[in-house]
């Protein structure tokens, strides 16, 4: 990376960083959801973009992280630090017990694998009386958005930080093997089955500090919004429009399509929902490969761009 | 012992309805390789048509499965042609991504046209049931099973044993040779899409008669069409049937003996067994 | 001295049909074995057998005098067994240079855990095929002979003890076959046991030590390369009976 994308990486940082101190209350609060989205889409490329398994599946570490934390602060009254490594090691737990299984299998069947544990989550949530059942729990409060915000903000700094780390470490060059060709990986020497293991659990730790935060944010989780399927489809929408297997993709997608979600609820409220459809439909057909590949190529290409998206993929 | 019987066939004619709901998907998934995160909200949208048809025109709900199916076929020609075409030969993953985007489009548009409130699809011979034996079978629940099971078993026949069918297949598996056979690709992707969405609008129709329909009925019916179809499996158009009685009788089963909260468990545990241990489907080829 | 590849009676069945029938031979250190037989001979099926890909329906392989029963493809690649591909499928997202680094991160004894050494490797083994100028471009933007030879480097790259070869000159001119000739018998030089599987029979007969003829899975011929190639069964395995 040369100096001057190193210092606008910085420059956007520390921006960041200061909008508590100089941005509006709902500025903060639309803040604090992009960058727990941004942290969920990163951790989703590590297992989608980087090992080529798309899992449909995250949300439930993302529940897990919200559950781990409720219990030990609820039920066991443990401060907040010591509630997220407990959310973390339930994460780390369960993505090796379904990993094992589920990781065999390709592709779409892998989604589809993934997407049916993310459904049944909830349901076996809710039957478990620690977790407060059906009703579900109340975390002790803490009215301090900013803390919140510099959390999440310092959580997606750490996830980056690894999608970098994997860009030029013998793990993270095992994972794009295993993407491109997993046979051809395991006989150049690739221990396939540990490493797609270590990236569904890494990723699904990513995913639990999300919930973690998030339930102590909100004060209040239950099985339906911890294991919130519509997550899953959140964060790989995010993730694919910025660029899967890069390192920023998945950050500019999660604040481009949270701003534009934002700005049309404000104007347009009823078609927000309606809008958001629209251009992900339009985003799959123009700009398959993710806003990171168009910005690249656009400026050789020009708009030609996006009639050769459609004419290499059409029918 | 009787309560048992009556819940295998209460199962039973679930399972019915449910391979309908999933023959559709199947279809478009197993021939065009497109996986419909959205066949959810056609069976949806083809609920609604069909109580338009009713609640507006007075046409009898079975009766009129026919025109909700035309209906359906001419929106599913059109989205295939005009959009999912675009994609086809992308990734398949992409698939996925656009499909979710039509659901939430579909789902917005059937919200701001139709409102959010609940409607059932109520003849009057709705109410009634058919007393064999010890067993009680709801004549709406009994009319939907036997439309499921006859139009399974006509797509099967279509698939395998018509021109349309075989050309159809045959575009699927090779599309340079289709071309050079005459057929023109474009057309049929849109012909089978228009067909699987039919199905789906079909399916919503028979839905309305045996429960409520709103417009976000379709996610939940998307997953569990895809479980049907995975269980039974893609090769096999009948994989439907034995995808969706299997289903039927589990989900009765469970609601019995469990609690209702884990029938949804159950069903998604079978289907990550079955694509585990035969991810080819009951039907399927052993891997 | 122990060969450094044993394959005893090895069988492998696909639902009815036998792909390799009780095949046994041996690779000694430093030579150089050519594998030929028609189409459907199961040439490839032998070298996934090797490799670790597919497991035998009876008999074993020893490497290095030890059974390879059970060692999963990974560990077997890391103990020094690398294998090209005959259907070459190179790391298409990934530089040329990083398909060969992964073989060198990954290659025996676990290869290098620092990325700029094993770049570095990758870079000396590209040189060595003769790929040294083509580095950086994309590794789907090569054409053929150069997939070929890049396949080589990342099998090469691995620091391979035994380096099976699955038709490395399909498909290529003269010129080119001569080059590839000169590789292997760098790579040879290098200390490397070579297991060759080819169609073209001029190139494997000049450059093998010894000759294996295989026939619908059956070894038919085992030995020096004139003599097998003059044998009877050999002929008749590819011509068809003579009519009398």
């Amino acid at each position: 990376m040369n100096a001057v994308r190193i210092a606008v990486v910085l420059a956007a940082l520390a921006i960041l960083a200061a909008v508590p101190w100089f941005g509006s209350d709902v500025l903060i609060q639309f803040g604090i959801n992009a960058l727990l989205l941004a942290v969920l889409a990163q951790g989703w490329n590590i297992i989608g973009g980087y090992t080529g398994y798309p899992s449909f599946g995250n949300s439930v570490f993302y529940g897990l992280g919200s559950y781990g934390v409720a219990i030990a602060m609820v039920q066991w009254q443990w401060p907040f630090g010591a509630g997220l490594v407990f959310g973390v090691v339930l994460a780390a737990v369960f993505a090796v017990l379904l990993g094992m299984p589920v990781l065999r299998l390709k592709g779409h069947y892998f989604a589809i694998a993934t997407l049916a544990l993310a459904q049944v989550m909830a349901a076996i949530v809710s039957n478990v009386k620690l977790a407060g059942r059906n009703i579900g729990l109340v975390l002790p409060p803490l009215n301090n958005d900013r803390l919140f915000y510099e959390l999440s903000l310092g959580l997606l700094v750490l996830a980056t930080l690894t999608i970098f780390w994997l860009t030029r470490s013998r793990f993270g060059f095992g994972l794009i093997a295993i993407r491109e060709n997993e046979e051809g990986a395991a006989v150049m020497g690739v221990n396939t089955t540990l490493y797609k293991t270590l990236a569904f659990a890494l990723s699904g730790i990513f995913s639990a500090l999300a919930g973690g935060i998030h339930a102590y944010w909100v004060t209040f989780i239950d099985p339906e919004s911890a294991f919130d399927i519509s997550l899953n489809v959140k964060m790989i929408i995010m993730a694919v429009f910025g660029g899967p297997g890069t390192v920023l993709g998945p950050v500019v997608g999660a604040f481009s399509l949270s701003a534009i979600s934002e700005f049309l609820s404000s104007e347009i409220t009823s078609l927000a929902g309606l809008f958001f459809g629209v251009v992900v439909v339009a985003a799959v057909v123009l700009m398959p490969r993710g806003l990171a590949d168009m910005l690249r190529r656009i400026r050789r290409v020009g708009w030609r761009y996006f009639a050769e998206n459609i004419r290499t993929h059409r029918l | 012992m009787d309560l048992l019987a009556q819940i295998l066939i209460n199962g039973i004619l679930l399972g019915g309805l449910y391979a309908v709901m999933a023959l559709g998907l199947a279809l478009v998934w197993g021939v065009l390789n497109i996986v419909n995160l959205a066949h959810g909200a056609f069976i949806m949208l083809g609920a609604y048509v069909s109580w338009y048809l009713y609640t507006y025109a007075g046409v009898d709900p079975f009766l009129g499965l026919p025109i909700t199916a035309m209906v359906m076929f001419v929106i599913g020609y059109a989205v295939q042609r005009g959009l999912l075409n675009l994609i086809v030969r992308a990734p398949m993953f992409n698939t996925l991504l656009i499909t979710f985007g039509l659901e939430v489009v579909l789902t917005y548009l059937a919200q701001l046209a139709f409102s959010a409130d609940f409607r059932t699809i109520n003849p009057s011979y709705a109410g009634n049931s058919i007393q064999w034996g010890p067993i009680v079978l709801p004549v709406a629940r009994l009319l939907a099973f036997g439309v499921a099971i006859a139009l399974t078993v006509a797509m099967w026949l279509l698939l395998l044993h018509t021109r349309l069918g075989r050309a159809i297949r045959a575009t699927a598996q090779n599309l340079v040779a289709a071309r050079l056979y005459g057929v023109e690709p474009r057309h049929l992707y849109a012909v089978t899409f228009g067909i699987g969405i039919a199905l789906a609008g079909t399916a919503g129709g028979l839905y309305g008669t045996v429960s409520q329909i709103n417009p976000y009925i379709g996610a939940a019916l998307t997953a569990k069409s895809f479980a049907i179809s995975i269980i039974g499996g893609l090769d096999n158009p009948l994989g439907v049937i034995v995808g969706g009685l299997f289903l039927g009788i589990l989900e009765s089963l469970t609601s019995l003996y469990v609690g209702s909260t884990f029938a949804d468990v159950a069903s998604f545990g079978v289907l990550v067994l079955v694509l585990m241990v035969r991810p080819n489907g009951l039907l399927g080829k052993a891997a | 001295m122990t060969p450094i590849l044993e394959i005893k009676h090895v069988t492998r069945r696909f639902a009815g049909l036998i792909a390799v029938d009780d095949v046994s031979f041996m690779l000694q250190r430093g030579e150089i074995l050519g594998v030929i037989g028609p189409n459907g001979a199961g040439k490839t099926t032998l070298i996934s057998l090797i490799s670790g890909t597919l497991a035998p329906s009876s008999g074993d392989v020893f490497f290095e005098g030890r059974s390879l029963a059970h060692v999963p493809a990974y560990r077997r690649a890391r103990l020094g067994i690398g294998r090209t591909f005959q259907i070459m499928r190179p790391f298409p997202g990934l530089s040329v240079l990083d398909n060969v680094a992964v073989g060198a991160l990954f290659g025996r004894g676990g290869g290098q855990a620092q990325l700029v050494k094993a770049r570095e490797q990758a870079r000396a083994q590209l040189d060595f095929v003769g790929l040294g100028a083509n580095v950086d471009q994309r590794a789907d933007e090569l054409g053929g002979p150069g997939r070929k030879r890049l396949e080589l480097a990342k099998a090469l790259a691995m620091q391979p003890k035994v380096l099976l070869c699955d038709e490395v000159m399909a498909g290529l001119n003269l010129v080119e076959i001569e080059e590839v000739i000169e590789v292997i018998r760098k790579v040879r030089n290098e200390g490397i046991s070579i297991l060759v599987i080819e169609h073209v029979i001029k190139a494997i007969k000049s450059l093998s030590d010894r000759l294996l003829v295989l026939h619908h899975g059956e070894k038919i011929a085992d030995g020096e390369p004139g003599r097998v190639l003059a044998s009877q069964d050999v002929i008749e395995a590819y011509l068809g009976k003579r009519r009398a």
